[in-house]
């Protein structure tokens, strides 16, 4: 169970300085959640790493060969010679291949997401309803009382409007 | 053109409470209309197509040499049509248009539909609907496989994964609006947007993994949708029937496909401005852009059109002259010159800047291009094969009423789809509306210093 203080703010500018505040005075990880996407968060909270793009990756690698494999196979193992052209017809299959690499792209893109991204998640985490509207929230982690006061104080001086307790 | 497209006097909460209330507060007309559209489609599509499976194709118009008829132009025109809809949200979100942001939910739900109907055509087409799944490539005790030289095959692929795309496109892009609505609803709404929305809080790392998913999906549904398209044209441009052997096809059918859809997408914006309140969301300026956009689509197609007709007759041969000449002066010519009135005359009205930002015009020409678009297909199908080679090889084809039923439930059926769309899918995006707002500005109290502040605990 740990506790964590939750700021506040009217405007996304507030909670991101208030967030590079709460990292710079020895905090762990803030996490700013907001109702859209902030692009200058990175620049505040540290770089973030996706692994999406291996799973894109490595599902358009699977589904290319597997498509290649799927046209190629059929046609070795049912034989229907055609005019005397060959039995693996590149031109045709490089289309089956084509739709097949997109497929498994789009379906492991979606899987790096969930996984990434922790979804499906629907146990009880921080959440603030606010933020789904017009707040914008910094939430810090806080081992003990002192630590939360401090955590407090410096949401406060930020401009945070209010600061909740929530023990998760 | 980005400032211009932000709604005026809106705030983040305004955005939340409108679209909320698109979702919840059903009135009248809406029943209506969706009652109307149910019995549409269960009396134009689903009775006439049991009665041509009780009593076997032959309640189709179509017949030897004209095994092609509306349920094919019927499967192009909606392949067609879903076309704009995922692919400009797709190439507008990578060039950061911002004019897309209110308009593009919608237009993703158009292709998602319009497949859904597609693939419904292909159904009723195959006579026997009951053995799609032999087009799978599935272990069966018959050692029956598909054969993926194909271009049948090609189309089975390709649908499957434009479908499968443009459905995590769309619902990928809605996560964080369905959080936003699961705050504000309640009962068996309530408990549906907590499922669709995956446990979703707006966190900085929830934002960074969307955006790159999403970005990812972009790129890779563009080259897809092209493709879906060019594959169609396949269907025919691989055989060699006069008129449909031309390497052109592809583009051709790309073309006409994005410019269809994009008519569509017109239509749509048009009837969800009004009926669902959002004239502060979808504005003038959406109606100027997607016009400028349907100018230059017009221009292409019509390009297009004549190369098809110059190659045909500097080639010589009898065969594609006779083709041509047929589709321009014979039996169904009334056809062809009506579809060059409504797709390459009629757009030149675009030009006016007053017409493209004229609501209800904008709707009659969308509608008419599709009407035109509708009849290309109809002119590729249904014509061709119809006057290929030998004259006693010829004959002529006229849709049965079975036929023309269905193309009129198809149209309802879409509708229907997209009714229950508009009240379970926010159908403008919350927060990409949001983005396009003023940033909030600090309360002037706290910023000329404040009130000290209190523990709240």
């Amino acid at each position: 169970m740990a506790t964590h203080a939750i700021g506040l703010f009217e405007t996304p500018s507030e909670a991101l300085a208030a967030a590079g505040e709460l990292k710079g005075s020895g905090f762990g990880q803030p996490s700013v959640i907001s109702p859209i996407p902030l692009e200058t968060a990175e620049e505040v909270l540290g770089e973030k790493k996706s692994v999406i793009k291996r799973f894109t990756f490595f599902g358009a690698l699977f589904g290319g060969i597997g498509g290649f494999t799927l046209a190629a196979g059929t046609a070795v193992l049912y034989l229907h010679p055609t005019g005397g052209r060959p039995i693996i017809t590149w031109p045709p299959f490089l289309i089956i291949t084509y739709e097949m690499t997109i497929l498994f792209g789009i379906l492991a893109t979606v899987l790096g997401f969930l996984i990434s991204a922790r979804f499906p998640a629907f146990r009880d985490r921080i959440y603030v309803p606010e933020a789904a509207v017009d707040k914008f929230a910094v939430a810090v982690a806080c081992e003990d009382e002192g630590i939360f006061e401090k955590a407090e104080a410096i949401l406060r001086g930020a401009g945070a409007g209010e600061v909740r307790e929530v023990t998760e | 053109m980005s400032s211009d497209a932000r709604p005026q006097e809106l705030t983040y909460a305004d955005v939340n409470r409108d679209v909320v209330r698109s979702l919840v507060e059903t009135g009248s007309k809406y029943y209506i209309t969706l009652a109307c559209s149910i019995g549409v489609m269960l009396a134009c599509f689903f009775f006439p197509w049991f009665y041509q499976l009780y009593y076997g194709i032959g309640a189709a118009g179509v017949n030897h040499p004209s095994v092609w008829g509306t349920y094919l132009a019927s499967f192009i025109f909606w392949i067609g049509l879903s076309h704009s809809g995922t692919l400009l949200s797709c190439v507008l979100h990578i060039t950061n248009s911002e004019w897309r942001k209110a308009m593009y939910r919608s237009a993703e739900a158009m292709t998602l539909f319009s497949l859904c109907v597609a693939a419904m055509m292909v159904m009723v087409h195959v006579g026997r609907p009951w053995f799609i799944h032999w087009a799978l490539p599935y272990p069966n005790q018959m050692e029956m496989w598909p054969n993926f030289r194909s271009p049948l095959m090609f189309d089975v692929m390709a649908i499957t994964t434009y479908l499968t795309g443009s459905s995590i496109f769309i619902y990928m892009g809605s996560i964080p609006d369905f959080a936003a609505v699961r705050d504000r609803t309640t009962g068996w709404r309530h408990h549906m947007y907590v499922l669709l929305s995956l446990g979703w809080r707006g966190t900085d790392l929830e934002w960074h993994r969307l955006r790159w998913a999403y970005t990812f999906l972009a790129v890779l549904i563009i080259p897809l949708a092209v493709s879906v398209h060019s594959i169609v044209s396949w269907d025919f441009a691989l055989s060699i029937v006069p008129a449909l052997h031309q390497t052109i096809f592809a583009p051709y059918f790309v073309v006409g496909a994005i410019y269809s859809g994009t008519a569509g997408i017109v239509t749509v914006m048009y009837f969800l401005r009004k009926y669902m309140n959002f004239e502060q969301y979808i504005t003038k300026v959406h109606f100027d852009n997607l016009g400028k956009l349907l100018l230059v689509l017009s221009l292409i197609w019509t390009y297009i059109n004549i190369v098809e007709i110059f190659t045909g007759w500097y080639g010589g041969t009898s065969t594609e002259g006779e083709a041509i000449r047929y589709r321009l002066f014979g039996y169904y010519a009334p056809l062809y010159w009506e579809m060059i009135l409504f797709c390459a005359v009629a757009p030149l009205l675009m030009i006016s800047r007053r017409f493209r930002t004229s609501f209800v015009p904008m709707l009659i020409l969308s509608i008419l291009i599709n009407i035109g678009m509708y009849t290309e297909r109809f002119l590729i199908v249904g014509t061709s094969l119809s006057r290929q080679y030998l004259p006693d090889a010829w004959g002529l084809y006229v849709p049965s009423l079975v036929e023309l039923s269905i193309i009129v439930g198809s149209v309802a059926m879409f509708i229907t789809l997209f009714l229950i769309f508009v009240k379970i899918f926010p159908s403008v995006s919350i927060y990409e509306v949001k983005e396009t707002l003023p940033e909030p500005e600090p309360e002037p109290a706290r910023a000329a210093g404040g009130p000290e502040w209190q523990p709240t605990r």
